[in-house]
């Protein structure tokens, strides 16, 4: 039944935190639960952000479980709370407002944020990212009807979003570069066909010219393009927004310091503890020992956050479960030649 | 997205010096002057800086509100450790705003966010930084927020600099200073992605008589504003809160006007002075607390023995003794009526709002003069500190020297200052009146004003006191009591009286929309009580409720000494305005038993 003074605290309100608090309450009903946020928002689905283009710009109609679900389910939600540090010898969460609140076990679960290629860092405030409601509010607002939206690099989630535009009668240009279908591995062989098969989905693709910049429009000229990107080649590509999809970088730089171990992710075992006892991870944030690959890798996509989440929640309530992916990684070309990643199968 | 019309209401809460107050007052001005319908009212501690709680409450309407809501709408917290309990007073989807930040080490649970519900909207704000980066200094967090909310409500800036610019036209640095704050606010608003807004509906055009004002006061200032329009003369006073703002207002206004005001030493003092001036003919008044009243009473017994024409200001707070100074309470009604010795019985008004205020000051002279006997003017700390839009009229509706001055051949030697009359108001002269000398002293007296304790004179002076006071229950241009709500025969009627009949009204109009049968009725002529009036109304409601701010109900115990009937009774002293959902629901649990007797006469 769990005990009520046991301090269950999972940091990121994403897929996979949210799914370990509900783990997390089923399994033990009597237990504090308190799930920390940045976002403003609770729980909401980001694979379903592209609706934004179709017309759903409600906040509400994001949400996965309204509010009244945390209150019956006595799962505390502190939004706009961003972790300063993890004290794992206290047992201890600093917040950045200089808070320090005590757990029992901590789930972290803070998922990862878009990268963006060094050469391209300082022209991020030219961009608009989509890893967020926010984030896709403004872009909706800054993409005008019809427009014309550039997106960069390639990953899957910019390829999802690509197919929401040109369905909804935006122009979308993708300049690709390594990162084009991230988190698929795509052999070099197989990589013109996909580009291709984005072709005959409607997208202009410019491939092995990168952007090496990206300017603003002058400001005021109403009816012309926003954003100016160069190429390596010295040509350009105008633009109403510019769009970073170049894959997801983890985000624990709050968990340096903390005595964890570190990769890109945090360090797990199959049953997705860290080298804390006391701490877990799970979701875009962790990197799981594979014996079959025998290094620590990443698994993305939404049915294997989710089932990370249940994982992590089951082994931190006193199982001992193996992580198993549960998602199929490959993509492939369907028979008319359009593009489909199980990435995508997320409705 | 598009309101049609208003009703937000906003709580802003932080510690005594957070300048908590004078944000409240900044937003409430701009509102009013747009020309929304607002009511506010202030919570502050006893402690002069750096301790206590200070909250100040609006609600911004279309139309006419009377009381505050249960929930706001937005909480601004400038202090997290005194408005983390009432986060819970927030409404779903409303938004909560917040210092983002801490320069102390907190405890679990020692930042607001911990208590923002699910349902509720979080806003954090960096209103140090803010604050220290526009002003080099962290003490205008409270502009910043006014800023943000600005911002997120979609106000327009140049409303509130403007407003700034006014507000300290003496000190410009000030004003330049609070501006840059309010900016910096503002533009924080600009880059906040804002999950709902508050959106305030178009302004109101409510029709103004011409010549008519529209202003922004409170309880206190309007009682100024009443006394100067009645034309005031003299003011003895000493302070006591929530009276003294009283004193500070007119000592700025009557000098001005060639009016004099004095602070005594004390109480007594100030009682005994303003029987005095009234003595010699000057409209004088005098504002105190119930522990001041307590030692005004026994000058007041000289006031009606000797027929002497003064107004006495009350404004009420929690007690007995020292009490909750700065609580709202109506626990003074009973010395107000009663206090005293010997059968004293004086004129008693209480408005029940700040319109109210202004009317009942000006008129309580006017009474005072008519009926030659002290007046007292009922308030309380909710009224007294509460904001309204009043409009005020072109020309003050006061009427000047009401006294009843006596013909030639009632002067010389045969003049009967204490003449029994047919209206029992006998002529007065004052000081200085050729041929109108008398004796006036807290002594029994016959009609020259000779002491005479024979029992028929003390029976016929007794009755005359008594008596004369009847005519003040048709005292022109006054409005006794009034009735508000459904017509004809209900099954609930409440009867409410001071400030706290705004929460009457606000529960009658809810009773209303949920289909009882309901009627409100308030009182502000308190003594002498207005029996026919209320007796009329009551013969019309199945159950009578009375909600009142005290313990002992002291109103229900003066109606039923009065009426002789029972009522159903409301007491509630928690030092703060009565909830309106308190009243309502008591509302409904006597409208179901009206409804069960109707079923069982039928049957």
């Amino acid at each position: 039944m769990g005990n009520p003074s046991r301090h269950h605290i999972v940091i990121g309100s994403g897929v996979a935190g949210s799914q370990a608090a509900a783990t997390l309450r089923e399994r033990e009903p009597d237990s504090r639960i308190s799930i920390l946020t940045l976002s403003s928002l609770l729980f909401y689905n980001r694979y379903d952000l592209p609706k934004v283009f179709r017309g759903v710009r409600d906040w509400r109609e994001f949400l996965v479980q309204p509010p009244e679900y945390y209150e019956n389910n006595r799962i505390g939600v502190r939004r706009l709370n961003r972790v300063a540090a993890v004290d794992s010898a206290r047992r201890v969460i600093v917040l950045d407002h200089k808070e320090e609140v005590a757990f029992d076990t901590l789930l972290v679960a803070s998922g990862g944020r878009g990268y963006v290629p060094e050469e391209l860092t300082d022209y991020r405030a030219l961009m608009h990212p989509f890893s967020s409601y926010t984030e896709a509010l403004r872009t909706a607002n800054a993409l005008p009807e019809g427009g014309h939206a550039i997106l960069l690099g390639g990953d899957m989630i910019g390829l999802d979003l690509a197919r929401t535009l040109i369905d909804t009668g935006h122009q979308v240009t993708l300049i690709a570069d390594d990162h084009a279908f991230w988190p698929h591995e795509v052999e070099d062989a197989e990589r013109a066909g996909f580009l291709a098969a984005l072709d005959h989905m409607g997208m202009r693709v410019i491939d092995g010219r990168a952007a090496g910049g990206i300017a603003a429009v002058e400001a005021g000229a109403k009816g012309l393009s926003a954003r100016r990107v160069a190429l390596a080649d010295g040509s350009e590509v105008r633009g109403d927004v510019v769009m970073p999809f170049f894959g997801l970088t983890p985000s624990v730089e709050f968990m340096l310091g903390s005595g964890v171990d570190i990769e890109r992710g945090l360090l797990v075992t199959p049953g997705l503890r860290t080298t804390d006892e006391a701490i877990w991870a799970a979701g875009d944030v962790c990197q799981i020992w594979s014996d079959e690959v025998h290094r620590y890798r990443f698994f993305y996509g939404w049915k294997n956050v989710r089932a990370m989440g249940e994982l992590a929640a089951r082994n931190m309530t006193g199982a001992d479960d193996p992580w198993v992916s549960v998602q199929d990684e490959h993509l492939r070309l369907t028979p008319e030649g359009a593009i489909h990643s199980p990435f995508w199968e997320y409705q | 997205m598009k309101a049609m019309s208003t009703d937000i209401q906003i709580a802003i809460c932080g510690s005594a010096g957070d300048g908590t107050i004078a944000a409240g007052e900044i937003l409430r001005n701009v509102m009013a002057g747009l020309g929304y319908k607002v009511i506010a009212f202030d919570v502050y501690p006893p402690e002069i800086r750096g301790f206590g709680k200070c909250i100040a409450r609006m609600r911004v309407t279309t139309e006419q509100a009377y009381s505050l809501k249960p929930q706001s709408d937005v909480l601004i917290s400038l202090d997290d450790s005194h408005a983390i309990p009432h986060v819970g007073e927030v409404r779903d989807y409303g938004a909560v705003i917040y210092e983002r930040g801490s320069i102390v080490q907190l405890a679990e649970g020692g930042h607001i966010s911990a208590h923002v519900r699910p349902a509720q909207l979080p806003y954090a704000v960096p209103l140090r930084e803010l604050s220290e980066k526009s002003t080099s200094s962290n003490r205008s967090r409270n502009i910043v927020a006014l800023g943000f909310l600005a911002g997120l409500c979609g106000l327009q800036e140049d409303t509130f600099l403007n407003a700034l610019s006014r507000k300290f036209k003496k000190k410009p640095e000030v004003a330049e200073s609070a501006q840059s704050a309010f900016r910096a606010g503002y533009a924080e608003s600009a880059d906040t992605f804002k999950l709902d807004d508050v959106v305030f509906g178009p302004v109101p055009k409510a029709p103004v008589a011409a010549g008519s004002a529209v202003e922004m006061m409170n309880g206190n200032a309007a009682v100024v504003r009443g006394c100067l329009d009645a034309g005031i003369e003299n003011y003895f006073g000493y302070p006591i809160t929530p009276a003294t703002s009283i004193m500070e207002r007119l000592a700025l206004e009557m000098p001005k006007r060639g009016a004099r005001l004095l602070q005594t030493e004390d109480e007594i003092a100030a009682i005994s002075a303003t029987v005095g001036a009234g003595f010699a003919g000057a409209r004088a008044a005098t504002a105190t607390s119930g522990p001041g009243f307590s030692l005004m009473t026994e000058m007041l017994g000289l006031g009606v023995i000797a027929e002497v024409p003064c107004v006495i200001f009350v404004s009420q707070r929690g007690g007995p003794s020292t009490g909750m100074p700065t609580k709202t309470e109506q626990s003074d009604l009973h010395i107000a009526v009663y206090g005293g010795h010997g059968d004293a019985q004086r004129i008693v008004i209480a408005p029940t709002n700040v319109e109210g205020c202004y009317r009942c000051a000006g008129k309580a002279f006017e009474m005072a003069e008519r009926y030659q006997t002290p007046v007292v003017v009922l308030l309380d700390l909710y009224l007294s500190n509460r904001y309204e839009t009043v409009v005020f009229p072109a020309r003050p509706p006061f009427a000047p020297n009401q006294s009843k001055a006596p013909e030639k051949d009632q002067l010389g030697d045969a003049y009967r200052r204490y003449a029994l009359t047919g209206d029992l108001i006998s002529p007065r002269t004052v000081p200085g009146d050729k041929d109108g000398m008398y004796v006036a002293t807290g002594l029994e007296h016959n009609e020259l004003g000779r002491p005479n304790d024979q029992p028929q004179n003390h029976e016929a002076q007794s009755r005359k006191r008594h008596e004369k006071l009847k005519a003040a229950l048709a005292h022109p241009d006054f409005t006794h009591y009034k009735r508000f709500g459904d017509e004809g025969a209900v099954d609930v009627g409440i009867i409410g009286w001071g400030s706290n009949f705004g929460e009457c009204l606000e529960a009658m109009i809810k009773a209303r929309a949920e289909g009882i049968r309901c009627a409100a009725m308030k009182v502000v002529m308190i003594s002498p009580f207005p029996v026919a009036g209320v007796t009329g109304f009551m013969d019309q409601c199945r159950e009578v409720l009375v909600p009142e701010v005290n313990y002992e109900g002291q109103f229900a115990n003066v109606l039923q000494a009065n009426v002789g009937r029972p009522v159903a009774r409301l007491n509630r002293v928690p030092g703060a305005p009565m909830a309106v959902g308190d009243i309502l629901e008591e509302v409904r649990r006597l409208a179901a038993r009206a409804r069960r007797g109707h079923e069982k006469a039928a049957a």
